[in-house]
């Protein structure tokens, strides 16, 4: 039996490329990029490809430095927007850059993980939303850390009654992430996808284009109550954040 | 009448070639396979220390690794490890985590006992005493020869595996509870056997003896 044990153990420790990165975040093949920053965030580069979770379902490919250099001011700009505290209250320290970043084969632009306070981020993601997406992400560490301020059955009855949401935000088509003209409710198709990704989106847009909100919700009421919904809750966490 | 041979010239370059032979493999499998030549074993008696109750050493196969402890910056973590290190629990715990020239890592009392190693439940064993709350250290560098309070990926998880760094890790810094500092014997450190580039190691180095330089 135990020769049992030290023969699979044998194969399955020899994969993986243990680091002192590794052994703080779970996940290999990961270099520092910049460590020392005001709010205290550290930014991780994948130096080579990665595979963790469940049976490897999530996989991201190593990055280029050349894109990296280039996409990495605007990720910081994005989020010198949060400040220590804050990022300390929902459980965000590391950013790990990759590109391709992929969960059971759905390409996605960011992974958050409270458990181990890191977020991963793909570089690669459609630059036309790549700022909203940081902060959709960063909403749900939000909302992972404060479960009772964004609770979503509260959320749901914004909507008229009629609407139903999907069963999960990957089981639906709802995945357009364009701004609509006539909101009715909801901001993008995405929106309609879950309660969570319906708040995701809104916190993305009050981050990087709060006039233009400002300005659909004088016309939408159900769109209002939701804002103000997500505002009043943001503000319990930190004041300055909205 | 016994006739002399004179040996020829490559007779004799073979007889030379032998007795090459016969040193490079008495080198390789007794002096080289000896991995603790030439380490110093830091002989107590010939050491002097300021806080000799803040001193801890633990005995390795190459000899002692001094460590000095540091109550001023993790009261609750050193009270812990001179616990563990007096109710000598640490005896024949092994590195089991160990990553060439970067850290070695040992201390589970209940599944990393070299007598009776556990490799399904390795890592997660418990000492008896309770978990920790995490002693955090704006001060604390983690440079060579840094002891600190391994724990799980929550914090307050601490409770009685430890690990020594053999670099400079900076990312380390803010993240785990500071113990102390190798004041001798990192040279030790390094010889522990490491799991090439897996992160648990077979058939592991493990501590002798571990304790406070008073009761030595």
């Amino acid at each position: 039996m135990r020769f049992f044990i030290i023969f699979i153990l044998s194969f399955h420790i020899s994969v993986a490329n243990a680091d002192e990165i590794y052994n703080l975040l779970k996940i290999p093949n990961l270099e520092i990029y910049k460590l020392k920053n005001k709010n205290n965030v550290r930014y991780l580069n994948a130096k080579g490809n990665f595979k963790i979770g469940v049976d490897d379902n999530i996989t991201c490919n190593k990055t280029k430095k050349t894109n990296l250099d280039e996409k990495f001011p605007t990720v910081e700009k994005n989020i010198k927007r949060y400040n220590s505290t804050f990022l300390k209250k929902i459980d965000l320290k590391y950013i790990v850059f990759c590109e391709g970043l992929f969960v059971s084969n759905i390409n996605t632009g960011g992974i958050p993980d409270n458990k181990n306070r890191t977020l991963i981020l793909d570089i690669n993601f459609n630059e036309k939303y790549f700022e909203r997406m940081i902060h959709h992400e960063i909403f749900h560490m939000i909302e992972n850390s404060y479960e009772d301020y964004f609770n979503e059955n509260k959320f749901t009855l914004f909507n008229d009654t009629d609407f139903e949401y999907a069963e999960c935000s990957t089981c639906t088509n709802r995945l357009n992430l364009d701004l609509y003209k006539n909101t009715n409710g909801f901001l993008t198709e995405y929106s309609k996808s879950i309660p969570s990704e319906d708040m995701a989106e809104i916190f993305s847009f009050l981050m990087v284009n709060k006039n233009l909100i400002e300005e659909k919700i004088k016309k939408d009421s159900i769109l209002n109550n939701k804002v103000n919904f997500i505002m009043l809750n943001i503000s319990k966490i930190d004041v300055n954040i909205l | 009448m016994i006739k002399i041979i004179k040996a020829s010239k490559l007779e004799k370059i073979l007889f030379i070639f032998l007795i090459f032979l016969a040193v490079a493999a008495f080198t390789s499998f007794v002096l080289l396979k000896n991995k603790c030549l030439f380490i110093d074993n830091n002989d107590l008696k010939k050491l002097n220390f300021e806080n000799p109750e803040d001193i801890a050493v633990m005995n390795l196969e190459c000899g002692n690794v001094i460590i000095e402890l540091y109550p001023d910056t993790s009261p609750k973590a050193v009270e812990r490890f001179k616990i563990l290190i007096q109710k000598e629990m640490y005896d024949g715990s092994a590195f089991y985590k160990v990553i060439e020239n970067t850290f070695v890592q040992a201390g589970d009392i209940e599944f990393g006992n070299i007598e009776f190693l556990d490799y399904s439940k390795i890592g997660s064993g418990k000492s008896g005493l309770g978990l920790l709350k995490s002693e955090l250290s704006d001060n604390f560098e983690f440079t060579e020869g840094s002891v600190g309070f391994a724990r799980s990926a929550e914090f307050d998880s601490e409770d009685s595996e430890f690990f020594i760094t053999l670099k400079k890790i900076p990312i380390y810094h803010g993240e785990y509870t500071p113990i102390g500092k190798v004041k001798y014997g990192l040279d030790i450190l390094k010889k522990i056997k490491t799991g090439n580039k897996a992160i648990y190691v077979l058939r592991p180095d493990y501590i002798n003896t571990f304790r406070l330089l008073e009761s030595n």
